[in-house]
């Protein structure tokens, strides 16, 4: 019976976690994995460097060749395509508006054809803000043709019906809307392409005959945002500021936190009281932080009155200034310290707990003192937890950001996080800030994967 | 026989060198014991004062802000002239309710998602699930502020930038990895043969979840959504950068930063700290359960 129903019941717990898992694989696939791709791409996608030539004048039409973005063209022919009603909605392309008009030619006789809308001033609406009447505009060009060109179709290839003289009054009788095609032709890598390319692509000069490819239609891979990342005026301070910090705070945050973790293990009565105030600032935004530590650095904040109070300065110090950079990264050392030793603290603590009771009591029984017990039983065996605190710490590290923006207001020192930030937020540059944010990930990658690697390395040599 | 007695004589009347060593120890353990009194009050001092100078300033009146040197609670007056101050500013009361609508989004769709998963680890061994563990650790160890930027873009052009849902939905990206780590260990340390036993006595499985391991693990799941709710509220660098007119209480105060006034920043910086002084208290104890899990 039993060996029976064992399958059974094994096949169903089969298939029970992994339906378990999937909402959270689903969710973390889609804004998390996704995202990370999209970003990391991001940084070094080019969108619009190349420009794809049609043989004609027709989105799906064979390809005649590529140009990339800048390239100076020749503009040989135009050509407007009607637009369907209902793809009118698509704001992206670049149109052109014929209108239907009736009234006098030069040989005043009353006609009806087609002309661009940039030939008439309208001078009616209707209530649904269709034109219904206008007149024909004067040419102002010298060398221009002074007559305004009536066609039979919506088309400048079409037949010439008549031609009208400036300011004759006109009815407006319909009209379309055209996409505009050019053939151009350029040179890349000492071949020549000519194709059709929709209008919006390309701007012409002046003339008319010539022009420049303002914005491809294909992405390819790029390092410019990196090398606008990198000849940015603040990177290098940035990235030197973000790993002082980190170099600074994290032994400090580490000895701190083994202290803390100390206390807390000593089966002290109001343990838990510690515990509390330790935590505190676990659940502190770095934002609260860099608001709480200015009000202490500020010119008229507690560091200066309580030096003024013991009678140690007679008039209050300037501590966050462009010229006092050091006082600037001590205020963000100690804040930093502050509010993120709580982590460190509760990994350590929680790793301490799973040391076992009696091999610290046989060492204090054999007379080990404290530092001892900590620097041969305690640190080895925390090793693990360690490890974690550092990788996360470090990686937490880099992101510092709003305490820095609060203590120096963003622009006298500066971190990668907050250049990233900027980036995206005052300067509307995706791409650079993409590549900040991808430069945090692959610096947080390379340190964790040291860590991992000098921890692993030292167990090797200890064995 | 007798070499028994002679041990037992021996144990029973200590020697005075045996009695030395004990008073010995005793006394370095006591002065052990002071001198860790003593650290864990300094650090105590070292978290407490900073909150208390930034208090001070939020409770008093806002002349007392500006003054010079500056005083602290309970010499300086009590007043909330300057929270008052700070919550009549504009943006301050709809970031405050983007705040919470955001975190309250986040928590509840976090352990939707989070708890299934935190239970099948801790419940199933399974093909994979060392796999799902340390990729979960992983993500948990990427940075933030890569996901903002791409997830922006996204949004603009899915039309749902600037809202409350959509940073929502990042917030609980954020917050997933850490909930299923912490909610699988919450599961863990009940036992699995009160499930069995409450099947054997004609339970389903899903009664058994519902009615035996569900109010065990209540608390433990009320920790993770509390700790959940002040991730979320804490969040700045993706809450500026998803949101324009619908800004959370921490976008809106680092976005005005430059151009208010001191007391509206000390009031400001104050009332963001006010969840984690209440609610670290009530999670505690569960913050090694939360934190631990990660190093295991």
């Amino acid at each position: 019976m039993s060996t029976a129903s064992r399958p059974k019941g094994r096949k169903k717990i089969n298939w029970a976690p992994y339906l378990l898992i999937l909402p959270s694989l689903i969710y973390l696939a889609l804004f998390f994995g996704w995202p990370m791709v999209r970003g990391l791409i991001l940084a070094v996608r080019d969108d619009g460097a190349l420009l794809t030539l049609r043989s004609e004048a027709e989105h799906n039409s064979s390809l005649a060749g590529q140009l990339p973005r800048g390239t100076q063209v020749g503009i040989l022919d135009r050509q407007g395509n009607l637009i369907p009603q209902e793809e009118l909605g698509q704001s992206n392309l670049l149109t052109e508006v014929w209108f239907q008009i009736r009234g006098q030619d030069t040989e005043g006789q009353t006609i009806e054809g087609w002309t661009p809308e940039r030939r008439i001033r309208v001078r009616e609406s209707d209530e649904s803000g269709a034109p219904v009447s206008g007149s024909v505009r004067s040419i102002l060009a010298s060398d221009a043709d002074p007559l305004t060109r009536i066609y039979t179709e919506a088309d400048e290839d079409s037949e010439v019906v008549g031609r009208m003289e400036a300011r004759t009054p006109v009815e407006i009788l319909d009209q379309a809307t055209l996409e505009v095609w050019l053939l151009i032709s350029g040179e890349y890598e000492n071949k020549t392409i000519e194709g059709w390319v929709p209008a919006r692509y390309i701007r012409a000069l002046s003339d008319g005959t010539q022009g420049r490819i303002e914005q491809g239609d294909k992405s390819r891979f790029t390092t410019r945002y990196i090398q606008r990342m990198v000849n940015d005026r603040f990177f290098w301070p940035a990235l030197r500021t973000t790993l002082l910090l980190i170099v600074l705070i994290i032994p400090a945050q580490f000895v701190l936190a083994i202290i803390m973790a100390l206390v807390i293990q000593a089966d002290l009565k109001g343990s838990g009281f510690f515990l509390y105030i330790f935590a505190i600032a676990l659940g502190v935004s770095d934002l609260a932080v860099g608001i709480l530590w200015y009000s202490i650095f500020t010119q008229s904040g507690y560091l200066n009155s309580i030096l003024q109070g013991l009678g140690l300065i007679d008039s209050p110090i300037i501590y966050l200034s462009a010229n006092t950079r050091y006082w600037i990264l001590i205020a963000v050392w100690l804040a930093e310290v502050w509010r993120a030793t709580a982590l460190v603290m509760v990994i350590i603590v929680a790793g301490m707990q799973a040391i076992s009771r009696e091999v610290l009591e046989a060492a204090e029984v054999f007379g080990a003192t404290l530092w001892q017990r900590v620097r041969y039983i305690i640190l080895p065996l925390l090793r693990p937890s360690l490890q974690v605190a550092l990788i996360l710490r470090t990686i937490l590290a880099f992101q510092v950001f709003a305490v820095v923006i609060v203590l120096s207001g963003g622009d006298v020192m500066t971190v990668l996080a907050n250049e990233t930030y900027r980036q995206y937020y005052e300067l509307r540059n995706f791409n650079v800030a993409a590549a900040y944010a991808s430069l945090i990930l692959l610096l947080s990658m390379i340190t964790s994967f040291f860590y991992l690697r000098t921890v692993r390395a030292q167990e090797e040599v200890a064995e | 026989m007798t070499g028994a007695v002679d041990v037992q004589s021996q144990v029973g009347q200590v020697s005075p060198e045996v009695k030395a060593i004990h008073r010995r120890l005793k006394r370095r353990q006591s002065i052990t014991r002071a001198l860790t009194y003593l650290v864990g009050i300094l650090i105590s001092l070292w978290v407490l004062i900073p909150i208390l100078f930034i208090a001070s300033l939020a409770l008093t009146t806002p002349a007392e802000v500006r003054s010079y040197p500056k005083g602290i609670l309970p010499f300086i007056p009590l007043s909330t002239e300057t929270m008052a101050f700070f919550l009549s500013s504009k943006g301050i009361i709809p970031g405050i309710r983007n705040s919470i609508v955001v975190a309250l989004i986040t928590l509840i769709l976090s352990i939707l998602i989070a708890a299934p998963a935190g239970y099948a680890i801790s419940r199933f061994l399974f093909r994979g699930r060392d796999v799902f563990r340390l990729s979960i650790l992983a993500v948990r160890a990427f940075p933030i502020v890569i996901l903002s930027i791409p997830l922006a873009v996204v949004f603009l052009q899915a039309g749902i930038y600037d809202s409350v849902y959509s940073l929502a939905l990042m917030h609980t990206a954020l917050a997933l990895p850490t909930t299923i780590l912490v909610l699988s260990s919450v599961f863990s340390s009940i036992p699995y043969e009160l499930e069995e036993a409450a099947m054997v006595f004609g339970c389903s499985p899903f009664q058994a979840f519902r009615y035996v391991v569900l109010p065990l693990v209540m608390p433990g799941i009320a920790a993770s959504a509390i700790f959940t709710f002040v991730l979320s509220w804490n969040e700045v660098f993706a809450a500026t950068i998803l949101t324009i007119e619908n800004r959370t209480l921490p976008a809106q105060v680092l976005v005005t930063l430059n151009q208010s006034s001191e007391p509206y920043q000390f009031a400001g910086g104050f009332f963001m700290m006010i969840p984690a002084l209440i609610f670290i208290f009530f999670i505690r104890r569960y913050l090694f359960n939360m934190w631990g899990q990660i190093s295991k």
